[in-house]
């Protein structure tokens, strides 16, 4: 059964987005796209030319598909957190090559960007899990999920955590890595076709990635989980929809700044 | 205890007749032999479980003690001759301090020389990594201007500090340990200044002196254990218990983060970046900075869990953080590797300083693993300076266009020291893993922990920033040439390379862990790649998209400066907490 | 891939190229992507990367400065695609035909599917000439489409040979 989900994963993340998509017209008093929008996306990607400028390029795109689809799948098989962050973190690298590795200019400020990023939400990434192991005892999400009380017990690691969520999910003010038209994409610039609907699904992956992190803080009640994510889900949306983009220099200190001294008081706290 | 003796005394013979030989044919063979020779004894002494110990005759005795004093009497001539003032006081004060060592030394009881597990550990190391520049380094030489007498000079040298390495990891007797520490000091100050011009020459000077720092606090380590203990034996010393062995202790590991250029010491690492390549591949990262990380893992019975250790991987974290944050604003790429070799000891030293079984070995798994990458890194950098002239990271933009087998090794290396599956990525995690395991009991790793995530995504951005430079590739809308690199460079490169894959992969086989094998992924796709670029032909190439400029322009490399004060703060901090280390270690 | 054609209507996206408009239609453009006339909810997304669009918005009469910039574009569109002239200026030349420096409209460059009159067009034009242009855009098919005019620059670009000459081997039948 877990594999059916497993193989369902790009689909359920183009799910998300497409509500996300309503949700955020609904927001500006719009009518929006309809809700299977992503799903239209992709077919037409299929049904475009190619173009590629040359080949690692390209396969690097359809790589970091693949290895976030495994790190998203290892979550749902409730293995041990580090290695999935740590797995993501390749599948992050494998695509900041792929921006290097051509010669242009929004390419490389993405993959910049996107570098920048990675240095901002990792640690926080790490000590959020390193707060589950010293709550529940184990980097495995399957103990973790067993266990209760996480929201009680590391409230300001929940909070540094919902800090990244808009990194993640590339939302304001923290969307510089993708940035709309100021670096017309970053890394997705050069792809077109179907290389680029394997970035268009990444992105799906990345809304199941960091939304089950926040899942996981309802414990062994999953209703609270979901409630969890659902209040995420709105809140970042309505983040996004109210503030400026910051720049990335300003989003490091941010994050370093606020997120991470959460993190540590919570984690001091928990060690008391 | 023969097998050790070969270790010490084969590259001594080799040195010997490399330097009366002239063909460039026998010098390889010379070589590979002592490759394989003394890798071979490496392995087979590392599969051995026996403990050797040593006892020195009293000839020897003073050999010692003769080569000491003449050692030292070399650096206060050096000093006079250049100038230099820190290099005279300091040689004067050794000098001092060695002779009242001497004199009030007690009759020796316990073995000069003990091989345990450790060394055994450095040895495979020194042998197999070390032989694997030598080999590089003839080709290399090749290409040097220099007088041919100096050349082959050159290349004994780096023969002779083979031997040097391999009696150093294992001397117990803290003398013995001092004059190797020295003749460490001496090699890398003759083989920095190897190319004679001004720069060369005050680097090497830099160097000697803050080394020389390590030597004064070996010898006051070694004066603090005789009045305490009547002792000069490292492992005796550790038996014992209370404040002078802690003293002792912490003086002795002053010396190693003296050597191991931690950073109010980092200048002579980085002044060292001007000497020949397979010099700072040898001495400055693979092995002779490895003695910082070897000392403190000898130390570690004594500094595990006392607030000495906790202090001292405490420092050890920072470094790691400081120094990957200072490699940001660095564009001479050999500098960077410095830089990042600095970084990953201050990572070896504060595990080995945590001293809990699993940190200890994951500290000696990360010394192995950094040896291969940054061996391999440093010999793709040379050829990038012989082949291409290139030194600095601005100058290497679109590297891949004209040396793709290069850049395809130094990408290799970045790749292993950062990502899965390779060893040091494998250290990394099992270092976070540990470090949370034990947080319950010693809160204040917590800091040690924060040191290394944040030190871990430092690095990675480091290495893929200048990753960079070297990859932007054109569209292959033209073919490239192939690039044609001699057998001289190719097969070391190709050897260090075979290593950190065959080591990776054992290591995780080692775990008995089945989700590692997750991490095997990545390898997959490496295999694949080429297959896959094949089928790529269907597809139409285009241009890049540069929202209509019509000149050609590359994205600049972005540098991260810190500003003058936060640097004065660095420097500062970390001298300070390089004195509390001595006071931690009075006081507790 | 006949299954995949319906999808082409489906999700437009567009790039919009100023060739030298007074920024009336520009305006216009904004205003109907824009919450009050919503293009969106046709799943339009106004990309900014040629790369990744279907549809070429153009305005303006094509400056002399503008008109490789325009066929460099263009050609970097991936077929299918479908090119919208909004205005009167592009269009024809509008107020500034004849006029130094002006190129009289784009279809001297680029061949055109979609004319909107106006100056400026109004977003309800705009609206009607997309929807038209996507029901041009489902008739169209994969084969490489050129334009009129090449400059020297971008003459590798506009054949969009790849190295081994692939470019002749699409299906032009393929619809």
């Amino acid at each position: 059964m877990i594999w059916v989900w497993i193989l369902l994963a790009p689909l359920l993340g183009g799910l998300v987005y497409g509500g996300e998509r309503v949700l955020r017209a609904r927001m500006q008093r719009r009518q929006g796209p309809p809700f299977l929008q992503p799903f239209y996306d992709m077919f037409k990607l299929m049904d475009k030319r190619s173009l590629i400028v040359h080949a690692p390029h390209a396969l690097l795109a359809v790589g970091h598909f693949f290895l976030l689809w495994v790190s998203v799948a290892a979550i749902f098989l409730g293995w041990n957190l580090l290695y999935i962050i740590f797995l993501h973190l390749f599948a992050q690298v494998v695509l900041i090559l792929a921006g290097y590795s051509v010669r242009s200019v929004y390419s490389h400020l993405g993959a910049n960007r996107e570098l920048l990023a990675l240095v901002a939400y990792e640690p926080i990434l790490i000590l959020v899990s390193v707060g589950f192991y010293l709550v529940s005892g184990s980097f495995e999400i399957g103990r973790i999920l067993e266990g209760e009380g996480y929201l009680a017990q590391m409230p300001l690691l929940f909070a540094a955590l919902l800090i990244i969520v808009p990194i993640k999910v590339k939302k304001s003010p923290f969307d510089v890595t993708e940035a709309h038209q100021e670096i017309v994409g970053g890394v997705e610039i050069e792809y077109s076709g179907v290389f680029y609907e394997f970035l268009y699904m990444a992105r799906f992956l990345e809304y199941l990635f960091i939304y089950s992190f926040i899942f996981l803080f309802g414990g062994i009640s999953y209703g609270v989980g979901a409630v969890l994510v659902a209040a995420t889900f709105l809140l970042v949306n309505l983040v996004d929809n109210a503030t400026a983009r910051v720049r990335t220099g300003d989003m490091v200190k941010i994050v370093y700044g606020v997120a991470m001294s959460l993190a540590v008081i919570n984690i001091v706290g928990i060690l008391r | 205890m023969d097998l050790v003796w070969i270790l010490v005394l084969l590259p001594i013979v080799a040195s010997a007749a490399l330097v009366s030989i002239t063909s460039e044919r026998v010098h390889y063979y010379l070589c590979s032999a002592v490759l394989i020779l003394s890798g071979g004894t490496a392995l087979t002494l590392y599969g051995s479980p026996e403990i050797f110990t040593f006892h020195l005759s009293s000839v020897a005795e003073g050999g010692i003690v003769v080569a000491d004093v003449l050692l030292l009497l070399y650096f206060a001539y050096q000093g006079v001759k250049f100038k230099s003032r820190m290099v005279m006081i300091l040689a004067v004060m050794q000098l001092l301090l060695y002779l009242f060592a001497k004199l009030i030394s007690p009759v020796e009881t316990a073995p000069e020389i003990v091989v345990d597990t450790l060394s055994k550990f450095m040895f495979l190391i020194i042998n197999i990594v070390g032989g694997i520049i030598i080999l590089f380094s003839i080709r290399y030489m090749k290409d040097e201007s220099a007088d041919p007498f100096k050349k082959r000079v050159f290349i004994a040298g780096l023969l002779f500090f083979l031997s040097v390495m391999n009696a150093i990891v294992c001397a117990d007797s803290m003398l013995l340990f001092f004059l190797l520490f020295e003749m460490t000091t001496l090699s890398s100050y003759l083989l920095i200044a190897f190319r004679n011009d001004e720069i060369s020459r005050s680097n090497a000077l830099r160097a000697l002196w803050m080394n020389q720092i390590g030597g004064v606090v070996i010898l006051l380590g070694a004066l603090v254990a005789i009045s305490g203990f009547d002792t000069l034996s490292i492992s005796e010393l550790l038996e014992h218990s209370g404040q002078m062995v802690v003293l002792s202790v912490a003086l002795l590991s002053m010396a190693a983060l003296v050597k191991g250029a931690s950073i109010p010491f980092d200048g002579w690492l980085l002044g060292a970046m001007v000497a020949p390549t397979p010099v700072s591949a040898m001495l400055h990262s693979a092995t002779m900075v490895k003695i910082a990380p070897y000392l403190i893992l000898k130390l570690s019975p004594a500094l595990g869990g006392t607030l000495l250790g906790e202090f001292l991987s405490v420092i050890g974290a920072s470094v790691f953080v400081a120094a990957s944050y200072l490699a940001l604003s660095r564009f001479v790429f050999k500098e960077i590797l410095g830089y990042s070799t600095i970084a990953l000891l201050g990572l070896m030293i504060s595990l080995a300083a945590i001293g809990t079984e699993s940190s200890i070995s994951i500290a000696m798994v990360l010394i192995l693993f950094h040896a291969l990458s940054k061996a391999l890194l440093f010999l793709a950098a040379g050829v990038l300076e012989k082949q291409y002239h290139v030194k600095s990271i601005e100058e290497m933009k679109g590297m891949i266009q004209r040396a793709p087998k290069t850049v395809g090794y130094i990408v290799f290396g970045f790749v292993s020291l950062t990502l899965p599956p390779f060893g040091l990525f494998m250290g990394k995690l099992f270092a976070i893993t540990s470090v949370t395991s034990i947080l319950h009991e010693r809160p204040w790793l917590l800091i040690v922990l924060l040191g290394m995530i944040v030190g871990s995504v430092l690095l990675v951005l480091l290495y893929f920033k200048v990753a960079s430079a070297l990859l932007s590739h054109p569209s292959d809308t033209v073919l490239t040439k192939r690039e044609h690199l001699p057998f001289g460079y190719h097969i070391p490169l190709i050897l260090l390379s075979f290593l950190i894959l065959f080591t990776a992969v054992g290591y995780t086989l080692v775990q008995n862990d089945r989700l590692l094998a997750l991490f095997a992924l990545p390898l997959l796709i490496v295999f694949l790649l080429p297959i896959m670029i094949r089928a790529m032909e269907r597809y139409d190439r285009i241009q890049p998209y540069h929202c209509g400029e019509k000149e050609s322009f590359d994205a600049a490399l972005v540098y991260f400066e810190p500003s003058v004060f936060t640097q004065r703060l660095i420097y500062w901090g970390f001298g300070a907490m390089f004195v509390a280390l001595l006071l931690a270690g009075a006081l507790s | 891939m006949k299954f995949f054609t319906p999808f082409r209507k489906k999700s437009p996206w567009i790039l919009h190229y100023n060739a030298g408009s007074c920024n009336g239609c520009d305006i216009e453009i904004l205003a109907a992507l824009g919450p009050k006339f919503d293009l969106e909810r046709f799943g339009a997304i106004n990309t900014g990367n040629p790369k990744q669009s279907d549809i070429f918005l153009v305005t303006g009469p094509v400056t002399y400065r503008s008109r490789e910039r325009l066929v460099e574009l263009y050609t970097q569109i991936p077929e299918p695609k479908v090119v919208v002239a909004v205005g009167s200026c592009t269009d024809t030349g509008g107020v500034f035909r004849g006029m130094l420096n002006v190129e009289d409209g784009i279809d001297r460059y680029i061949p055109v599917d979609v004319y909107i009159p106006g100056c400026a067009a109004s977003p309800q034009l705009i609206i009607d000439g997309l929807v038209k242009a996507l029901e041009i855009l489902e008739t169209k098919s994969k084969a490489i489409e050129k334009p009129f005019k090449l400059f020297g620059a971008v003459q590798m670009i506009g054949t969009k040979l790849s190295r081994l000459n692939m470019a002749q081997r699409v299906r032009h039948d393929e619809n």
